[in-house]
């Protein structure tokens, strides 16, 4: 006989409010997780989106990629030594479109390269979010210092660095409307990154990220909401375990009596907890996928399935806590005792 | 040899720096098939002795000897096998399983004492013993919905299921009005003796005396009447 369900089945209100708190607190988590990685995309997806690799600046910059400028003839080296290797400049600028009407976007220009766009002279490649702008491919666009005009070749998906859309440029280009000759960074993916070069210094992807200062920040605020959120919503379903548990402890004692085996009461508690966790916690990963479809562009949300999934498992564990450690009280009660608290 | 004996029970219980001791060296046995009444003053320790012989809790000293072993030597698990299949208990108030219908709380009584019977096996017995308890009519009830007459009438169809070989019962009747008490305690007997139960049961109720083959009194931890 399957105790677990009976008792579901006749008490199905106290179990459906319990359901439903798992529900409610999980899907916050998970829609909450969705925006910080939403945010975290649009602040900077073209650094995240690169495959795993250093990034190269000048020691002399102190961690500002803007204040960077390596040498020619080292960065010739380093692409003739190393595999893929890239040379890149990031730098926040605008563009006027024909009405006039200016853009704030990041200038990014490489050296040929499969990880950035290549990009011929006076052409311009942007990220997808220009295109609510009313931009379309084809449509000129022009910079106050640049002597020529941009053609928009096309869009790509989801490419940003500081909340701005990245606007791919050809590197001579580049060269005109910032006056420069160096390149900022070298990027060289992980297989073959060495580890030491003279007069440079290495970041890994998160550690370059992390030199951006409003990612840090808006970063560590996120992230601390959405683990605030898992610690207090995880203790509030152990609590609500273990107090559903205490509570029948006459009732437990009684089984006891007739001589139920203890495991036989242990399984009964861990059945209900999982069956409860993971049908609600199924219900608000359904629900949160949906929302991470129908987000309307602007709105900076992206929940993966693996963190969705990582999430429930460790609201998994915390519910298995709960219910352990109210078992382990229920190990203790002598039958007796339930029998001497009279009328359950 | 008894079915049931008990020899130089004793039991102390710590009430916080005072050792106190409840039983002071009871000896007592259970003759087979037959109901025992246990009368006493109310404190005289009849209810431990009750639950001591039933294990569900342990002797502080002395044997507590079912079919010849020694209850208060075994271990958790043995005990818990005894009373799942050997005893049956029936206690002053009915403490049904909540969330199950009559006929369900028989036959989880029936699958803890691992009963061999097949499925349409067990739901026939189930039948039997709730015609005989007079509560075939209310199968599917859940226990917030019977009396308290009714409750305790299925409680001894729990107690009674499985065939135990001792039936044990703490004032089965003190929460009835008199004339369901005689109701119950003539139910208690008819089938204890039907089936050949052992039966020892607790009562503060002179009438109840009646349906009794054997009483036993105790006065301050000790039996000091046999008849
Ligand atoms: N767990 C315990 N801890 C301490 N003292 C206890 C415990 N159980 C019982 N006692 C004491 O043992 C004595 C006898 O209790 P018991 O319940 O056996 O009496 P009883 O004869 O059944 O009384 P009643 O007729 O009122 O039910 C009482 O004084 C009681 O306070
Ligand atoms: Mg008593």
């Amino acid at each position: 006989m399957n105790l677990a369900f009976k008792e579901i089945k006749k008490n199905k209100v106290r179990f459906l409010i319990l359901g439903s708190i798992i529900f409610l607190v999980s899907l916050l988590t998970f829609i909450i997780s969705g925006l910080a990685n939403g945010l975290s995309q649009d602040n900077a997806s073209l650094i995240k989106d690169l495959p795993e690799g250093q990034l190269y600046m000048n020691e002399d910059a102190e961690e500002a990629y803007t204040l960077s400028k390596i040498n020619s003839s080292l960065q010739e080296e380093l692409l003739t030594d190393y595999k893929d290797a890239t040379a890149l400049s990031i730098q926040m600028g605008i563009l006027n479109d024909h009405k006039g009407k200016q853009q704030s976007v990041v200038f990014v220009t490489s050296t040929e390269s499969k990880n950035f766009k290549d990009v011929k002279d006076g052409e311009i490649i942007l990220d997808q979010s220009m295109k609510e702008k009313g931009i379309e491919i084809g449509d000129t666009l022009t910079n106050p210092q640049f002597s020529g005009e941009f053609t928009v070749k096309g869009f790509v998906d989801q490419t940003k660095f500081s909340h701005a859309a990245v606007a791919f440029i050809n590197i001579e280009n580049y060269k005109e409307i910032y006056r420069v000759n160096e390149m900022q960074l070298v990027f060289v993916p992980k297989d073959n990154s060495p580890q030491e070069i003279s007069g440079l210094r290495s970041f890994s992807k998160q550690e370059f990220l992390k030199t951006i200062p409003s990612y840090n920040a808006e970063q560590m605020t996120l992230n601390m909401i959405v683990w605030f959120l898992v610690v207090t919503s995880g203790m509030l379903f152990a609590i609500f375990f273990y107090m559903m548990n205490v509570q029948k402890i006459g009732l437990f004692g009684i089984l006891k009596a007739i001589g139920l085996k203890t495991s036989r009461l242990f399984t009964m508690m861990w059945t209900q907890m999982i069956f409860i966790t993971t049908t609600s916690l199924a219900l608000s990963i359904a629900i949160s996928q949906g929302f991470n479809l129908i987000t309307p562009e602007g709105m900076p949300f992206n929940l993966s399935i693996e963190t969705t999934l990582s999430l429930s498992v460790v609201f998994l564990v915390i519910a298995f806590i709960g219910t352990t450690i109210a078992s382990l009280q229920i190990r203790k009660v002598e039958p007796l005792q339930a029998i001497q608290q009279g009328e359950i | 040899m008894s079915l049931f004996t008990l020899n130089e029970v004793k039991k102390t219980f710590n009430n916080g720096q005072i050792k106190e001791e409840i039983l002071k060296g009871v000896n007592l046995f259970l003759r087979e098939g037959e109901v025992t009444a246990l009368v006493g003053s109310s404190g005289s320790g009849k209810s431990t002795l009750l639950t001591i012989a039933a294990g569900l809790q342990s002797a502080s000293d002395g044997e507590v000897l079912f079919e010849g072993k020694n209850l208060s030597q075994m271990d958790e698990e043995s005990i818990r096998k005894i009373r799942a299949t050997d005893f049956g208990f029936i206690f002053q108030f009915a403490h049904l399983v909540p969330f199950l219908t009559v006929e369900e709380q028989l036959l989880l009584m029936l699958d803890v004492s691992e009963s061999k019977l097949k499925k349409h096996e067990q739901m026939s017995v189930v039948e039997r013993i709730l015609q005989l308890v007079g509560m075939e009519h209310r199968k599917n009830a859940y226990p917030s919905s019977l009396s308290g007459g009714e409750k305790q009438r299925v409680a001894i169809a729990r107690a009674i299921i499985h065939k135990p070989k001792v039936l044990f019962a703490d004032e089965p009747t003190a929460s009835l009005d008199s004339k369901r008490s005689k109701d119950v305690m003539a139910l208690i007997r008819e089938i204890t003796k039907n089936l050949k139960i052992t039966t020892l049961f607790v009562t503060h109720d002179e009438e109840m005396l009646s349906y009794a083959d054997h009483i036993i009194k105790m006065s301050d931890g000790l039996i000091v009447q046999h008849s």
